[in-house]
């Protein structure tokens, strides 16, 4: 029983580091629709850049976290900038700029790798003892609590901005047809913009927090990237709530999956569920 | 009976609550061009993607030389002698105009085809076709180079080459310029001519009048009226219908 | 002189990969990044009979192709539901699933610790065995396999068969309508093409007499798309020239004096660095004939 318990709290956590993932692509893929392969590595530059500001400026751990997903937003508005935007402007198809972003993954690795080597490194070095909580007969350390509330958190609170605010009705109106949105005049190179460095920052800020929970390494990105794909498509394409129930899904079925099947299989249990799914749900369980 | 080589029989079609195609039964003629007209969303384009397989119909029959048919699959088509062109010209674009042609000339199977290199045969057909409209001067150029005009015609042509005895023209006089009109005509009044049905789907009663044989009107996916051009044209709910537009 | 065989043994290996993954990629139009997977089904079938039970190459090689056809089929047939980017998205995850057989099969594959020890063919001719344990006669070995699936490659893209491949890529519904069912010509090409990489993956995994899982992830695969990217999709020559230029180019940072683990990194940078500006300003690569 107490495995079981263990089990699921586990999969919660790894829901909840996938649903920050997926969050962010959901949110890039409803303005832009394309698979947007370099998200993974904006996750792998925020935990990079916390790294940075801990070991080398010598920051404390929340100013380092938080310039870290600033820095990982900007990285993303700067992808969009240099290469996603220039390309869309002559409507390059989906297939291009799947490939492109292919490429970008693989070079922001490739980099990362050169300038902080291949090893792994945990961040909680940093930030000292932790405190390890037990509910249920499982444990739960403060990390991996706040992991869990801050997905949820950036969920609510991005549900909320995009409902309420003039931006999120403009990228509701982007997502539903972009050139329809550009006739009514919604700038919509800004909005996609800005929703590239929300999205990133969110991914960032995973990587962060799986710096701490566990560690980061350069190739960390793409396993991420496809944790969060594969959320966002099993929840739904392109919906917010979707990607989250989709990321706690795949987490949970990854994690009690081990009871019977070994650990090793974790991958490709989640990449069976994404064939299952895009053979007999292509649209997810809530779709747009 | 038996000259009828294609019918319809209350074939029906709807995306989600709309009745793109409702109920409707028209017999299409062997050696005769059936004009079919009605304004923009009258179902003219989805008739056409029924009748190949293009879109699953929901409701009705396919008649094809005595043959009822229940549902028609795209690769189907070509067995029950029926080919189309496009509304919104569906070439294979980053292929030569040759290749374009040889590719509904040579074999159909598989293992077959692997074996098999487009033979003097072939070329004399596609040579043959291209000279027909005119575009034979270009037949080395990659279709997506060929103008609009010529995009068409290599279209027509296209379709011309598959043996077919069913052929559905979407427009295929929407945009072209006089000589390349006259081309066109050529060309339906030859399949007439060898006794093929064309249905032709045409904005232009002026080129209904000159061409087709019978008229289909079609009104939010039902039938509106039918009859010989002249008499079809003239009447006030077909007139309402295209003024209404 | 060794270095150059080595060289032109690699290069030979994936070109291979390339011709044969150009020809469903560059003439189906099928975005396939799964295409490391029978490059590893190959190389592992090569292995586990070369080291474990001491067949004879050739024989492995056979199976080996063999397997990958089976496989193929059945993997084509998931992907055959699929288009565009969902087409690159499944074949991923399908690259990912096999990858974890390699490494977590560990009664077949021995997991991460590879496969050691597996021999360079042997030919017998009536009694009389001849090895080809030196490099030179392996580069010979290698550049016949490269010059047959060239052929191949050639053959088949200048049969009826090839133009309806590229019919396929241009307009699969359209192609149809003319009488085409182009889910077997799909799936046709799928399995010649992995049939190919098999071969490639049975030559490396008897040149380099070591094989582990890490040669055929995902990563291998975008490498194999970067060859014929750059080399230019749908042509033949330019998936060898683009095998030729990605394999070389690396190697050149080596005389350039990188420790080596910068040089592996600096490999990656150059291939992903190859498919963002090629598509940004060349999308048919170097030598294309096709345009994304």
């Amino acid at each position: 029983m107490d495995l079981f318990v263990q089990l699921t709290i586990n999969g919660v956590i790894a829901g909840a580091i996938y649903a920050l993932i997926a969050l962010g692509f959901a949110l890039i893929f409803g303005v832009t629709k394309f698979f947007n392969l370099a998200h993974g590595a904006v996750a792998v530059v925020g935990g990079y850049a916390a790294f940075f500001f801990l070991e080398h400026a010598g920051l404390g751990v929340l100013p380092a976290a938080a310039l870290a997903v600033c820095v990982a937003g900007m990285v993303g508005f700067a992808l969009h900038k240099t290469v996603f935007l220039p390309l869309r402007r002559r409507q390059a198809t989906n297939l291009v700029l799947l490939i492109a972003a292919l490429g970008l993954l693989t070079v922001i690795q490739a980099l990362i790798a050169m300038f902080f080597g291949s090893q792994f490194h945990p961040l909680s070095q940093f930030a000292g003892a932790q405190e390890v909580y037990r509910i249920a007969g499982g444990a739960i350390t403060l990390v991996q609590l706040i992991i869990i509330i801050s997905a949820l958190a950036v969920f609510g609170l991005l549900t909320l901005f995009l409902k309420k605010t003039k931006f999120g009705k403009a990228v509701k109106a982007i997502g539903d047809d972009e050139e329809v949105a550009q006739i009514v005049g919604i700038n919509t190179h800004a909005i996609i913009g800005y929703v590239f460095f929300i999205g990133s920052a969110i991914a960032g800020l995973g990587g962060v927090l799986v710096g701490f929970d566990t560690g980061i390494e350069p190739t960390m990105g793409l396993s991420l990237l496809l944790k969060g794909i594969i959320a966002a498509i099993v929840g739904g394409v392109g919906s917010l709530s979707g990607a989250v129930l989709g990321a706690f899904l795949l987490g949970l079925a990854e994690n009690l999956g081990i009871w019977h099947i070994s650990g090793e299989w974790k991958d490709a249990i989640a990449f069976g569920i994404l064939i299952f799914f895009l053979i007999w749900r292509p649209r997810g369980i809530l779709p747009r | 009976m038996e000259e009828n080589i294609l019918e319809i029989k209350r074939l029906t079609k709807h995306f989600g609550g709309v009745h793109a195609v409702q109920n409707l039964s028209v017999v299409f003629a062997r050696g005769a061009i059936t004009g079919i007209i009605g304004p923009n969303g009258s179902g003219k384009t989805t008739l056409v993607n029924l009748l190949t397989g293009m879109l699953p119909m929901d409701g009705g029959v396919i008649v094809s030389d005595g043959a009822t048919l229940r549902r028609m699959r795209a690769h189907e088509a070509r067995f029950y002698g029926i080919t189309r062109t496009f509304q919104n010209i569906r070439l294979f674009e980053q292929m030569t105009v040759l290749d374009n042609l040889l590719v509904v000339l040579t074999e159909r199977r598989v293992f077959a085809s692997l074996f098999e290199r487009h033979g003097a045969y072939h070329l004399k057909k596609a040579e043959a076709l291209l000279r027909q409209v005119g575009l034979w001067e270009k037949h080395n150029e990659l279709a997506l180079h060929l103008s609009y005009g010529q995009r068409k015609l290599l279209e027509i042509a296209r379709a011309i080459g598959t043996d077919a005895r069913v052929f559905l023209f979407d427009e295929p006089f929407a945009g072209l310029f006089p000589e390349m009109r006259e081309i066109v005509k050529r060309q339906l009044e030859a399949l007439r001519e060898q006794g093929a049905a064309v249905l032709l789907i045409e904005h232009n009663t002026e080129l209904i009048r000159q061409l087709s044989d019978y008229v289909v009107v079609l009104d939010s996916g039902k039938l509106l009226a039918e009859g010989k051009p002249e008499s079809v044209l003239r009447r006030r709910d077909v007139l309402e219908a295209y003024l209404g537009e | 002189m060794e270095y150059v065989i080595h060289l032109s043994i690699v290069s030979g290996i994936v070109a291979i990969l390339g011709m044969s993954l150009n020809l469903i990629v560059g003439y189906t139009g099928l975005l396939s990044v799964a295409h490391a997977a029978f490059y590893g089904i190959g190389a592992y079938v090569t292995a586990i009979l070369l080291a474990g039970f001491g067949v004879n190459f050739f024989l492995a090689l056979l199976l080996g192709m063999a397997l990958a056809a089976a496989v193929a089929l059945l993997i084509g047939l998931v992907l055959s539901r699929f288009d565009d980017d969902y087409y690159v998205l499944a074949s991923l995850g399908l690259n990912i699933i096999i990858y974890s057989v390699f490494l977590n099969w560990n009664t077949l594959t021995r997991g991460p610790l590879g496969i050691p020890g597996i021999s360079r063919p042997e030919l017998g001719i009536g009694g009389y065995r001849f090895g080809l344990t030196s490099n030179f006669s392996f580069l010979v070995l290698t550049l016949l396999c490269a010059v047959l699936v060239y052929l191949a490659a050639r053959f088949i893209t200048r049969s009826s068969f090839g133009r309806v491949l590229m019919a396929i890529r241009e307009d699969e519904q359209a192609l149809q309508v003319f009488g085409y069912r182009t889910v077997y010509y799909k799936l046709a090409i799928f399995v010649i093409g992995a049939v190919m990489a098999a071969v490639a993956g049975a030559l490396f995994a008897s040149y380099i007499t070591f094989i582990d899982p890490t040669s055929f992830m995902l990563r291998e695969s975008i490498f194999m798309l970067s060859v014929i990217i750059l080399g230019g999709l749908a042509n033949t020559n330019g998936a060898v020239a683009g095998a030729v230029i990605l394999v070389v180019l690396p190697e050149l940072l080596r005389f350039v004096g990188l420790p080596s683990n910068i040089a592996a990194q600096m490999r990656l940078l150059l291939y992903g660095l190859a498919l963002v500006l090629l598509m940004i300003y060349r999308p048919q690569g170097l030598f294309g004939k096709y345009r994304l």
